[in-house]
C-alpha cells in the first residue's frame, strides 16, 4: 500500500512535467499547426542555463561545480526566471530560423528543421557543459518527507505544485483575458482573428515563446530528480509528446491530463516490473489511438468550408 | 480612369469639391501561383453608400473582399482608404483604420461564447467595460437574438445567427466601412430576407457597407451602386436600379432567359 502510495505521488512529479511539455506543443500547435521537435533539447537546455544561472546567482563561473550550499530556494527562483527568460529568447529564434520560413508549405520541412535546431542546442550544451551529467542540488534538501508512510522528496512535491500552478495560470488565461481569447480566436482562425485587428504573427511569436519557456521550467524543475544530462531530452520530450496525443493534442487540458496520466502508468507499472514501463506508455498510445483518435479529451478536427 | 469619373463636371459658377471617396480600389490584381484572380479592378465607394459587387462563383469576389481588407496580398494596384494608400499595410492594422468584414462562410470563434465573439470585434479599441457594454446594448437592439444566447457557445447556434453574429462582431470595431462578404450564403430564404432587412437598417443608420453578393436581386435593390465582376474583372458597372433592368445582368444573374 505504502509502495503504491509512492509511486502515485513521484508518478505525479513526473507527470507534471510530462505536462508542461505537452502544454507546450499544444500551444504551438493549435496556433500554427506546427511544434517544435526539438522540444527535448529545449528541457535539457533549461536545465542548464538553469544550474549555470544558479552559479552565477552564487557568483561562481557558469560551468563551475555546482554545491548543495549554492542552491538556495530564492537563488532557485532567479535561475527559473533567468531559464525562462532564456528558453523564451530561443524559442523566438526557433520561430524566425525553423519554423516561420517553412510554415504554411507542403511536406514536413519544419519537423528536419526544428529537429535540426535541436541537435545545434545539444551541440552547443556540450561544448559549453561536456557530456557528463549534472548533478543539480534541490534547493529543499534531500531529506524524504513521509506522507502515511510514503516516502517522497521535496523536490518531487515542488515539481508537483510548480507545474500545476502554472497549468492552472495559462488556462485561466487563456479563458478569462483579452489576450487569451485573442489567442484561442488564431487558433481557430489566423483570418478571421486578423479580421479582428489582432496581430497573428505576435501571437504566433508568443506562442512559441511560451512553449519554450514551459520546456525551460520542465528541465529546470525535473534536473534535481534526474541530474541533469545533455542527453535526458529525447526521452522526457517523447513521452510529453505521448502525453499530448494521449490526451488530446488540440486540447490544453487534455495535454495536462495526458502528462499526469502517463507519468501514473509508468511509477506503477515500473513498481510492477520496471522493464515494462515503456512498454506500457506505447501500449496505451496505441490503445487510445485504436478507440479514440484524437485523444481522451481532444475534438476531431472538422473540417472547416 | 477612376480619377476622372471621380470629378464631377462642374457647371458655370458651381465650386468643384474634389470629394475623396472613402474606399478607392485601382487596377487591383491579385494572383494565387500562375492564376490571376484580379486581373486589374477598379471600384470607388463613397462615404454612406451601399455598393454592391455581384457576380458568380469563382469571379473574384471574395479575393477582392480579402484584399481590401488585407488578408491576400496585391500583386498589382493599389487600395486607397480614405486617401491613404494601405496597399501595403497589414490585415490587422486595416481594423483601428476602421475598416471591418463580415467574412465569406460567417467564420465565427464556435468555441467562444457569443458575448466574446462580439467582445473580439473590439480586440483593438482598448475600450473600457463601459464603453464596451453600451456597444454590445447597440448590438443586442439590432439583433435581439445574439442578447438571447450571448452565453452560449458560437458553434452551437444557426447558420442565420452565425450571419447575425459576423456582422455584430464586425460593428463592434466602429468601422467606416463595413465589408459583407456573401452574408445570404447557405442560409434559407426566409432567414435571407432578414439579413436584408438588417442591412437595409444599417444603411438607413449610414453605415457604409461595400457588399458581395450572388443574390444579385436583393443585392441591387438595397444598393445605389453596383459592380458585375466575371472572371477578375469589372465587366459592367452602375446604378443599382438600372444594373437591375439591364438583359445581361437579368439573363445572367437574376435567373431570367
Amino acid at each position: 500500500m505504502v509502495a503504491i502510495l509512492q509511486a502515485v505521488l513521484s508518478g505525479l512529479a513526473l507527470g507534471g512535467v510530462y505536462a508542461l511539455v505537452a502544454l507546450g506543443f499544444n500551444i504551438t500547435h493549435s496556433t500554427t499547426k506546427t511544434f517544435n521537435f526539438g522540444q527535448g533539447e529545449f528541457l535539457v537546455a533549461g536545465a542548464f542555463v538553469a544550474v549555470s544561472g544558479l552559479l552565477l546567482l552564487a557568483g561562481k563561473g557558469i560551468t563551475d561545480p555546482l554545491n548543495p550550499d549554492d542552491v538556495t530556494l530564492l537563488r532557485y527562483a532567479g535561475s527559473m526566471v533567468i531559464s525562462m527568460v532564456v528558453l523564451g529568447l530561443l524559442g523566438v529564434l526557433l520561430y524566425y530560423t525553423a519554423v516561420r520560413p517553412f510554415v504554411g508549405q507542403a511536406g514536413l520541412a519544419w519537423v528536419m528543421s526544428t529537429i535540426g535546431f535541436g541537435i545545434i542546442i545539444q551541440n552547443v550544451a556540450l561544448a559549453v557543459w561536456g557530456p557528463s551529467a549534472v548533478v543539480m542540488p534541490s534547493p529543499l534538501g534531500n531529506d524524504v518527507i513521509r506522507v502515511f508512510g510514503a516516502g517522497i522528496l521535496p523536490q518531487e512535491i515542488m515539481v508537483l505544485v510548480a507545474s500545476i500552478a502554472v497549468m492552472l495560470c495559462i488556462d485561466v488565461v487563456m479563458r478569462k483575458t483579452k489576450i487569451g481569447k485573442a489567442v484561442r480566436a488564431v487558433a481557430q482562425s489566423m483570418d478571421a482573428a486578423t479580421l479582428m485587428g489582432i496581430n497573428v504573427s505576435a501571437i504566433v511569436v508568443l506562442a512559441f515563446v511560451v512553449s519554450s519557456s514551459l520546456a525551460g521550467l520542465a528541465g529546470l524543475l525535473i534536473a534535481p530528480i534526474t541530474t541533469a544530462s545533455v542527453y535526458m531530452g529525447l526521452t522526457l520530450a517523447l513521452k510529453a509528446f505521448s502525453a499530448a496525443i494521449v490526451g488530446g493534442l488540440n486540447n490544453p487540458r487534455g495535454c495536462m491530463l495526458g502528462g499526469f496520466l502517463l507519468g501514473l502508468l509508468e511509477a506503477l507499472v515500473g513498481l510492477w516490473h520496471a522493464e515494462l514501463r515503456e512498454i506500457s506508455i506505447f501500449m496505451l498510445i496505441i490503445l487510445v489511438l485504436a478507440l479514440k483518435p484524437e485523444g481522451l479529451l481532444g475534438q476531431r478536427q472538422v473540417e472547416k468550408v | 480612369m477612376p480619377t476622372a469619373a471621380r470629378c464631377r463636371r462642374s457647371m458655370p459658377g458651381e465650386v468643384i469639391v474634389a470629394e475623396t471617396p472613402l474606399l478607392q480600389v485601382e487596377g487591383l490584381e491579385v494572383r494565387y501561383g500562375a492564376i490571376e484572380a484580379l486581373k486589374g479592378v477598379s471600384l470607388e465607394v463613397r462615404q454612406g453608400e451601399v455598393v454592391t459587387i455581384i457576380g458568380g462563383n469563382g469571379a473574384g469576389k471574395s479575393t477582392l473582399m480579402k484584399t481590401i481588407s488585407g488578408l491576400e496580398p496585391a500583386a498589382a494596384g493599389r487600395v486607397l482608404f480614405e486617401g491613404r494608400d494601405i496597399t501595403r499595410l497589414p490585415g490587422h492594422l486595416r481594423v483601428p483604420l476602421g475598416i471591418a468584414q463580415s467574412p465569406e462562410g460567417r467564420q465565427v470563434f464556435p468555441d467562444q461564447t457569443i458575448r466574446d465573439n462580439l467582445l473580439l470585434g473590439a480586440y483593438h479599441r482598448n475600450a473600457g467595460a463601459a464603453e464596451l457594454e453600451a456597444d454590445l446594448k447597440l448590438q443586442f437592439e439590432t439583433f435581439p437574438r445574439l442578447q438571447e444566447r450571448q452565453r452560449q457557445m458560437a458553434g452551437t447556434i444557426s447558420g442565420g445567427e452565425q450571419q447575425m453574429l459576423a456582422i455584430a462582431r464586425a460593428l463592434m470595431s466602429r468601422p467606416k466601412l463595413l465589408l459583407l462578404d456573401e452574408p445570404s450564403l447557405g442560409l434559407a430564404p426566409l432567414v435571407v430576407r432578414k439579413i436584408f432587412g438588417v442591412i437595409r437598417d444599417l444603411k438607413a443608420r449610414g453605415v457604409t457597407i461595400l457588399l458581395v453578393e450572388q443574390m444579385a436581386n436583393q443585392a441591387l435593390a438595397v444598393a445605389e451602386r453596383g459592380y458585375v465582376i466575371e472572371t477578375g474583372r469589372i465587366t459592367l458597372q452602375g446604378r443599382g436600379a438600372d444594373l437591375r433592368r439591364d438583359p445581361k445582368v437579368r439573363a445572367a444573374y437574376l435567373g431570367e432567359h
